[in-house]
């Protein structure tokens, strides 16, 4: 009688559990099926596409300029980034000539953007490990680049800010000094986050060793941006492919040992810094002039295709434009870093645990608008 | 002193009992409305924001608001819950918490409360009736969410109780009663037990920290991972009785901190209650400043940290205070 | 087609010739369409781009940034060693009819970047012919200043994990995938770099759009399951020996492919099942 009960194990069952599309911690409306056992991710489905606008469906009936607002929508943690995407594409292929002050202006709001992006990774990362006051402390910081970027081009989040050969505005007086007051308050606060957080012996046993992938791995999924670099890999289009004038400034490429979800984490942090050398090196660079290039009133792009992609806060952002020599794009395609970047989910997911779960969605860094577009 | 235990129940001495359990369950209402009001301000002090301030002054009404806006909500259960567990889950859950208060001498003399000779004894065998009402409230409401958080926090709870009681075993043997006004009287005679007992205060601590399920044990109702754990689906009165459980588990169990370790009541120059309730708003205090600074820790390692560092330093801690108390 | 591209490789400045203008052409009538739009669409993309051609150099010198621009240029292309030839016979040509170039009709130069862009897709050209025949490559040229190799669907997958594996090629990041439905087929395109050898090449291949078809890549490139599924959903590619290929952006009732030129939404049922 003992003998047959303990041959009979207690049975248990696999259960299907819907993380999201309304779930604290899926960062926008992203659905994971996950079957578990007991707490054990046993496999996960993401599904997407809650958030699908079909914007590049929408770019077919637009032109150039126009589709700029809908960039904004794309990633819109990074909305700066997705503007100079779109414009440098689009000036690669009419062959245009920006102006200095421009590029130097772009630079400067790119980087600014990197980091306003980065930081709210940082929050947003602690808060899905259950840390709430980071997220609030991340406001700040970001709250001044959103103020400048507001007195730049009188917008929050939305910019709609870098054009077809150059930029809308000039910077109002006052505001590159703004800018380079900022940056050491800046530095200062990434110091601040190290010691804080990066020491947190709690916060390390969540994050060493978890979601990790290799160099192979990351490369055949296509992986780009901080993903790719976690792993030791050196891969940043602005050194790789150097786009706008990053051939002028010095910086590093700060790279990964073990490719878990700690080094994603403390690779924000660094390339936070390399940000704000790079903004410091532009603004001692800045020339004065016009900001915007002769460009035509309505910008036809000749026939044939082009893509570029430039090193964007999560990844490679690319557009693909085919045009047949009309004011508005054949078809223009996204090259989303997120939704990319995604696809490796499921394989970092099994066998962990639930709580793993969300750290290592949380490292991916996932925006909902761009991987759905 | 007269004991409620030894005399026969009479109608005077039965008003008496009725009379003290509404003062004090009118005293816990008040002190959970003001550790809530008190939780929000800190923690919005520490991370930079202003905390409530629009309801009364300094926003004082704040809790009362939500409390009644809590009341007059719906009360939905859900189609396929569990009705009967679903509807007793939270008074399951909220009777032993209040029950507890009943052996916590808040004052020299236990106006209001009961002098137990077992009072130690009553606080951890009473709290442990509770992990019945979360699970049970997990089980019933039929939501996978639920169902996680209500394992989890009866996994964490049952592990935690262990170190927990090991921790308060050696304050019972230096003060030699289990009775907790004994204890404090021994420690006003001697020295608060927290220097003595240090290694049990800091198990204490902890386990503690742990068995409120608060950050970074805050597990059952961890937000980002379980949305909001076993009462996922409670909404309105239900709801608050949960959450009116959790804080009441907080002011009994600061009670219980500041009666083992820091010496209840006793202290000098000021009235045995203030001490009291200084005392229990250091405890407190800690909570909210730790759950705004810490992540949270994952399951396994939260098992493991329990039976594994927790449990053999409480058992050492156990050992030393015997054999020191032997030879001494 | 391809014969004819082949035969004068270097005869235009057009990024892409084929692929570019889909504006109404028919499948029969293909080189002839070709043939008569190559003035009109060349003095377009000519009189942009030469600026740009010659600008770069100039660009570089004052902005004291040529060791930059002469690291990456060695990064960038192993193929260097084709660059200079075509471009040190075009350049002062090209800046010499760089300004009147708008007026003129007359043909304008080819811009290097491109030739050199070709010149490397020639070589990938042979490479694949060495192991998979002549007839494997469809079209080789440019899209614009990236080598571009169209080769047939059949043996898509087969040219992809070759020139992954090839020693001189190496082609290991798929950056790119998009499908594109011109009005006579569906072309699937995908941008892949060299990440040792620094490679950055333009592979296409093209469908009929009825019963559309093509070998999926997950075997080669494991990232590009969700590109194809995209692309399947909004274009409706069937990607044969897909794992998984279902609709990615769309819910799963949802009927017709958005992203076809054809699609219209008023035509398309109002409510399909499983709209919310």
């Amino acid at each position: 009688m003992a003998l047959t009960d303990q041959q009979q194990p207690i049975r248990t069952e696999e259960m299907l559990l819907n993380v999201g599309p309304q779930h604290p911690s899926t960062h926008g409306v992203f659905r994971l099926v996950v079957k578990i056992s007991g707490e054990t991710v046993l496999d996960a489905e993401p599904v997407i596409g809650y958030l699908h606008r079909g914007t590049e469906k929408l770019a077919e009936d637009l032109q150039y300029n126009q589709i700029i607002p809908y960039t904004d929508r794309l990633d819109y943690l990074a909305s700066m980034l997705n503007n100079y995407a779109l414009c440098h594409t689009v000036e690669e292929a009419l062959g245009l000539e920006v102006p200095e002050r421009a590029e130097y202006l772009r630079v400067i709001v790119m980087e600014l953007q990197r980091i306003a992006s980065h930081l709210l990774f940082i929050g947003t990362y602690l808060l899905d490990l259950g840390a709430m006051s980071p997220f609030l402390y991340v406001f700040q910081e970001r709250e001044r680049i959103v103020q400048l970027f507001n007195e730049i081009c009188g917008a929050r989040l939305t910019y709609n800010y870098v054009r077809v050969g150059g930029v809308k505005y000039d910077a109002p007086p006052g505001w590159l000094d703004k800018v380079r007051a900022f940056i050491p308050f800046m530095y200062e606060r990434i110091q601040m986050y190290d010691d804080l957080i990066t020491g947190n012996e709690i916060f390390l046993r969540r994050v060493r060793g978890i979601g990790v992938f290799d160099t192979e791995t990351a490369l055949a999924f296509g992986m780009s941006g901080i993903n790719l670099r976690s792993t030791g890999f050196r891969w940043d289009l602005r050194k790789n492919r150097p786009y706008s004038i990053y051939d002028r400034f010095e910086f590093d490429v700060p790279v990964g040992e073990h490719g878990d979800c700690y080094d994603r984490y403390y690779l924000h942090l660094l390339e936070m810094k390399q940000s704000l050398r790079i903004v410091e090196q532009a603004l001692d660079g800045i020339p004065d002039g016009p900001t915007l290039g002769k460009v035509p009133k309505i910008i036809r792009v000749p026939a044939g295709e082009y893509y570029s992609g430039i090193e964007g806060a999560r990844g490679e952002l690319g557009f693909y434009i085919v045009s047949d020599g009309k004011d508005k794009p054949y078809r223009l395609k996204i090259r989303k870093p997120s939704f990319v970047n995604l696809q490796l989910l499921p394989d970092l997911l099994r066998g962990r645990n639930m709580a793993d779960l969300i750290a290592i969605l949380g490292a991916v860094d996932i925006v909902l608008g761009e991987v759905d577009a | 002193m007269w004991n409620w235990a030894t005399h026969p129940i009479s109608g005077l001495s039965f008003l008496g009992m009725v009379i003290g359990a509404v003062v004090i369950l009118l005293l816990t209402l008040l002190v959970v409305m003001y550790s809530i009001y008190w939780q929000r301000k800190l923690i919005g002090w520490i991370q930079l924001r202003i905390g409530p301030n629009r309801v009364g002054p300094f926003g004082l009404f704040q809790t009362a608001a939500d409390v009644l806006k809590l009341l007059i909500k719906e009360d939905v259960i859900p189609s396929k819950a569990d009705r009967v567990l679903f509807l007793i889950a939270p008074i399951l859950a909220f009777v032993p918490a209040f029950t507890v208060l009943a052996v916590i001498p808040m004052s020299q003399h236990h106006v209001f409360t009961a002098n137990v000779s077992i009072g130690a004894l009553f606080y951890l065998a009473l709290s442990a009736i509770t992990i019945h009402g979360v699970m049970l409230g997990g089980w019933a409401s039929n939501n996978k969410y639920a169902l996680i958080g209500g394992m989890r926090s009866a996994a964490q709870m049952l592990s935690y109780e262990i170190p927990l009681g090991m921790s308060v075993v050696g304050v019972v043997l230096m003060a030699g009663s289990i009775n907790l006004n004994d204890i404090v009287i021994a420690q006003s005679r001697s020295i608060w037990y927290f220097i003595p007992q240090i290694l049990g205060f800091i198990v204490f601590m902890i386990a503690s920290t742990a068995e409120l399920n608060r950050t970074p044990f805050d597990l059952p109702e961890a937000e980002s991972e379980l949305v909001a754990g076993y009462h996922t689906e409670y909404t309105g009165f239900r709801f608050a009785f949960f959450m009116l459980t959790e804080y009441v588990y907080l002011f009994a169990m600061a009670g219980l901190f500041a009666t083992l370790f820091l010496g209840g009541w006793s202290g000098p120059f000021l009235p045995g209650w203030l001490w009291f309730a200084l005392k229990v708003f250091l405890y407190i205090s800690i909570q909210f400043w730790i759950q705004a600074t810490m992540p949270r820790m994952r399951v396994d390692q939260l098992m493991t940290f329990s039976w594994k560092v927790l449990l053999p330093l409480a058992l050492f801690n156990l050992v030393i205070t015997a054999v020191l108390k032997a030879v001494v | 087609m391809s014969k004819e591209t082949q035969d004068r490789p270097n005869a235009s400045a057009v990024p892409s010739s084929a692929s570019a203008p889909p504006s109404g052409e028919k499948a029969d009538a293909e080189a002839k369409a070709v043939a008569d739009e190559k003035p009109a669409a060349d003095e377009k993309p000519a009189a942009d781009e030469k600026p740009a051609a010659d600008e770069k150099p100039a660009d570089g010198k004052p902005a004291a940034a040529t060791p930059a621009q002469e690291k990456s240029a060695e990064e960038a292309k192993p193929a260097a060693a084709a660059k200079p030839a075509p471009s040190a016979g075009t350049k002062p040509a090209a800046a010499a009819a760089a300004r009147p170039a708008p007026a003129k009709k007359a043909p304008p130069p080819p811009d290097p970047r491109v030739e050199a862009a070709k010149a490397v897709a020639e070589q990938i050209r042979d490479v694949i012919a060495a192991s998979l025949g002549q007839e494997a490559v469809e079209e080789v040229g440019a899209a614009h200043h990236t080598p571009m190799v169209r080769v047939r669907r059949e043996s898509w997958v087969e040219t992809v994990d070759l020139l992954k594996r090839h020693d001189d090629w190496k082609l290991n990041y798929l950056e790119l995938m998009a499908g594109t439905d011109y009005p006579n087929y569906i072309e699937v395109v995908v941008y892949i770099q060299s990440t040792a050898l620094g490679h950055f090449v333009c592979l296409k291949t093209r469908t009929p759009r009825e019963n559309a078809e093509i070998p999926s890549l997950v075997s080669v490139h494991p990232g590009v399951n969700w590109e194809e599924r995209e692309i399947y959903d909004l274009l409706g590619v069937t990607f044969t020996g897909h794992p998984d290929l279902r609709r990615i952006m769309m819910w799963d009732g949802f009927e017709g492919h958005p992203l076809r030129k054809d699609y219209n939404v008023w035509a398309a049922k109002e409510d399909t099942d499983g709209t919310d």
